[in-house]
């Protein structure tokens, strides 16, 4: 016990975690191809077919901004709330409010597209907002759980999109199962088939960060999130805090539904959030707490992603693919442990407790 | 003291059912215990007296085992023991009921009586700890309810159950660390007369408190410890609440006169800058904490604030300074009435405050050293303009801070959790002292810190009495608070007994009043 060969910093400093994630997605990308060396697959050969349809050629790229898109903004909502010490588990919810509420304007409101899309964006917003308005109201006035709250109302959120499109807006055109026609306006296109909502939400994340950091609102936030006691010994009013920062994250998540709905998908579809909302929270957890390193983990994500769906077309199961997510994610998460171990100047390697 | 002969009442030849001899505790730096020697009989509620960090905390983990004493020994019904564990300790029929409660909430009653008990039935149904439950509830007499979930019970309940707990492994010596600070007074009643029953079986109580009325209430003998050490054992029939208080703070006072003012000093203001009229609180458990208190400040005067801790100083902190709503009474700022608890308010009309528990409510441990220097002052110009943050302001200002709180820190983006308490403590003390233009609330400055960094503190004070800031100073040691203070008023049970003129104070005088006697003769020099 006297002598430790490591000591354990209270907070890990920012380059040994990203040297270690380095190692840790590394070391995991060897194990998968150990793995799939063993099951029969050619890792060199899937390797270079994943790489040249993501970052290697221009359709790969454009996808990638397509999966980042969403995961930008889902990731900046769970980090922002993480920022005052709250979790929103339901943005997944929310994005389905999102595009509930502009699918909605879309389809009541005809006119051209510079009219109908902000008010889509609009909707949007306010429709992940609506989604998370009662946790929110239930988490500052009665103390209710949001982890709770929020997770369930994604149910319903996810829910209400099938009936919707199987039900009052389904396709009566093209007869499409489970998805409403396609919408009339779309977000244009910028490069490829990459919308304007990708930069936006480049945009929004970079807006975020310096928010947080550079306005007194964001100084609040950090405060309430570090200390909530210390909050009300400064005078912040927590509670008003609270409700500004969840309805912000619901706002977010619901714009990520919007541009899903009016910039990729063109139409409402059941299970059309793709689990973006949970994978926010992924992101967020990546992110470690800083809006700007979302967009770096959403890339990653998008990575994962996207590669997925190239190892599934060489037959590869999509629980495969699953699993593999998982690895990398858990290796990371021991390099992060890991980055707040150094070793001890002058303790024997081997000393045994004396 | 130690060799008292066994009281009236117990067998002759009949050991204490307890003896330490010698014990000694260290922690690096600190002598926890040194020297103690305590008799506890059977029969007998012992209670241990002391103030904050005293060593009675200390002492009862060595004899429960969660310490090992490095001198001294114990001794249990005359053989000597050595206990490495807790469970040893419990085996020997010692138990403990700690402040805080170790209950699993989720868990009914009944599966918490039975938590790592060795002789609970290895299958056991719910109806068959419920019955073993309710046996040992009417056993002992302490009523419970075994099918209720622990989160759902009060604080006296969930006592309740701790006591059966360490009860139904057959504790002979039972030691409760404050068991009444979280009960109401009508459970407080239910808990003597329980402890007294316990008592009436031959079984000995150990009862920490610095309640001095309910030492006197419910213990056979007192035993007050003081600087780790202790300082004698009393029977509590020839005891009075005063000297007990005097004795718990009691060492050799060194009275320096730091009241004298410098040239050019602010003189004591005419009009008070703050005003409490009548002012009440009561808890969410019905108890009173603050009662009827009126108060003066004056701009250019240090009042201090004496008293055995709990008394009410720390709602006396709290209302002062924003964070806690009276239930009656008037507060005044300037001579305008204060119509609601909040601290910004406080902190706009320049009211510092140094609060108890500083570490814990006065940082954000995670945050940076720059951005807990910038609580106070965020808002305002330079670092707060039109709803902007200047980190780069911040920054100048965490430097200015730490320059003058004499705090030399490497890097000032690193968590100001990474800082020793020490160090912590003197930048939350400066960061205050530089928004307290008008008043400065400094609750236990001293607690914690060395003699030198103590020396500067009480400085602090007066320098900032000396530029025309009323300053409230709350603190157990007497020392300190003769040696800087104009005025002093003492709290009892919430009430601030008297306010004395400091110059003239004498400890006795000071003594009884902590314990709760209002002596006629003290109101010469109080103010109205």
């Amino acid at each position: 016990m006297a002598t430790r060969a490591f000591q354990r910093l209270p907070s890990a400093p920012a380059g040994r975690i990203l040297v270690l994630r380095l190692a840790a997605i590394v070391l995991s990308l060897c194990i998968i191809a150990g793995v799939l060396a063993l099951s029969g697959h050619s890792p060199v050969v899937l390797a270079e077919l994943i790489l040249r349809s993501t970052l290697g050629s221009r359709f790969g790229l454009e996808d990638l901004a397509l999966f980042m898109c969403p995961l930008l903004l889902t990731g900046a909502a769970v980090t922002v709330c993480g920022t005052i010490g709250l979790w929103n588990i339901g943005a997944e919810g929310q994005f389905y409010a999102g595009a509930i509420a502009a699918t909605g304007v879309a389809l009541g409101l005809h006119g051209p597209a510079i009219m109908v899309l902000p008010v889509m964006t609009i909707a949007g917003i306010l429709g992940g907002m609506a989604w998370i308005a009662v946790p929110t109201l239930a988490r500052a006035y009665a103390g209710v759980n949001e982890i709770i709250t929020t997770l369930l109302l994604n149910f319903i959120a996810s829910l209400l999109t099938y009936y919707l499109t199987t039900g009052p807006w389904r396709d009566r055109i093209s007869g499409a199962q489970v998805s409403t026609q396609r919408l009339s306006v779309s977000i244009p296109e910028m490069w490829g088939i990459v919308h304007w909502g990708f930069p936006v939400a480049i945009v929004i994340v970079i807006g975020l960060a310096l928010v947080l950091s550079r306005t007194r609102w964001g100084y609040e936030i950090r405060i309430g999130g570090a200390n909530p006691e210390a909050a009300r010994y400064a005078g912040i009013p927590v509670r008003l805090r609270i409700i500004s920062v969840m309805l912000l994250s619901g706002g977010l998540a619901g714009l990520a539904g919007m541009f899903e709905v009016a910039g990729t998908v063109h139409r409402l579809q059941g299970g059309m959030a793709n689990n973006f909302g949970y994978l926010g929270i992924v992101v967020a957890v990546l992110a470690r707490g800083s809006c700007l390193n979302v967009i770096p983990a959403a890339l990653l994500m998008a990575l994962i992603l996207d590669s997925g769906i190239v190892m599934q077309t060489q037959q590869l199961s999509a629980s495969v693919v699953l699993a593999i997510t998982g690895l990398i994610l858990f290796m990371i998460a021991i390099g992060d442990e890991l980055a707040h171990y150094r070793p001890v100047a002058g303790a024997t390697p081997k000393g045994k407790a004396s | 003291m130690s060799k008292q002969p066994a009281p009236a009442g117990v067998a002759p030849g009949t050991p204490p059912v307890l003896q330490l001899r010698g014990i000694g505790k260290f922690f690096p730096g600190v002598i926890a215990n040194k020297d103690v020697d305590l008799d506890v009989w059977p029969g007998e509620i012992h209670a241990l007296l002391g103030e904050n960090g005293a060593g009675k905390s200390t002492l009862m983990n060595v004899v429960t085992g969660i310490y090992q004493p490095e001198e001294g020994e114990i001794i249990l019904d005359g053989y000597g023991q050595t206990f490495t564990s807790p469970q040893e300790a419990i085996r020997a029929g010692i138990g403990m009921v700690h402040q805080h409660f170790k209950l699993v909430q989720a868990f009914t009653v009944a599966e918490n009586i039975h938590l790592g008990w060795d002789e609970a039935p290895r299958i056991a149904s719910p109806a068959v700890m419920e019955a073993r439950t309710r046996e040992i509830s009417e056993r002992f007499g302490f009523p419970v309810r075994p099918d209720a979930r622990v989160c759902d019970l009060s604080a006296g309940e969930q006592q309740r159950v701790e006591i059966l707990r360490v009860l139904a492994r057959k504790a002979r010596l039972l030691i409760m660390d404050e068991p009444t600070a979280v009960l109401t007074p009508e459970e407080t009643g239910e808990l003597f007369r329980a402890l007294r029953a316990f008592r009436a079986q031959g079984n000995a109580v150990i009862i920490i408190s610095h309640k001095l009325d309910e030492v006197m209430e419910i213990s056979d003998r007192v035993s007050i410890l003081r600087g780790g050490r202790k300082v004698g054992t009393f029977n509590t029939a020839d005891c009075n609440p005063s000297m007990l208080a005097a004795t718990m703070v009691g060492r050799d006072i060194v009275r320096r006169n730091m009241r004298a003012r410098p040239e050019g000093a602010a003189p004591i203001a005419t009009d008070p800058v703050m005003q409490l009229r009548n002012v009440s609180v009561r808890d969410d458990r019905g108890v009173d904490t603050l009662r009827d208190v009126s108060l003066d400040l004056y701009g250019g005067e240090i009042l201090g604030i004496a008293g055995v801790a709990g008394n009410g100083q720390r709602e006396l902190t709290h209302v002062l300074t924003g964070l806690m709503a009276r239930t009656s009474g008037e507060i005044l700022l300037d001579g305008n009435l204060v119509d609601r608890a909040d601290p910004a308010l406080f902190v706009q009309a320049g009211v510092g405050h140094i609060p108890e528990d500083r570490l814990r409510s006065a940082l954000a441990p995670s945050l940076s050293v720059t951005a807990n220097m910038a609580l106070r002052e965020y808002p305002y110009p330079p670092i707060g303009t039109h709803g902007l943050y200047d980190a780069q302001a911040a920054g100048g200002l965490a430097r200015d801070i730490a320059e003058l709180a004499q705090v030399t820190i490497p890097d000032f983006a690193m968590p100001v959790r990474n800082l020793s308490g020490g160090n912590q403590q003197r930048l939350v003390a400066r960061r205050e002292i530089r928004i307290a233009s008008r008043v400065l609330v400094a609750a236990y400055p001293a607690r914690g810190l060395d003699i030198g960094a103590i020396a500067t503190m009480l400085g602090y004070l007066t320098d900032l009495r000396d530029q025309g800031v009323a300053v409230v100073f709350i603190s157990e040691d007497l020392e300190d608070l003769l040696n800087v203070s104009d005025r002093i008023g003492v709290m009892f049970h919430g009430r601030l007994m008297s306010v004395i003129d400091a110059e003239a104070a004498d400890m006795a005088t000071i003594g009884l009043l902590m314990g709760g006697r209002d002596a006629t003769n003290t109101q010469s020099g109080a103010a109205q």
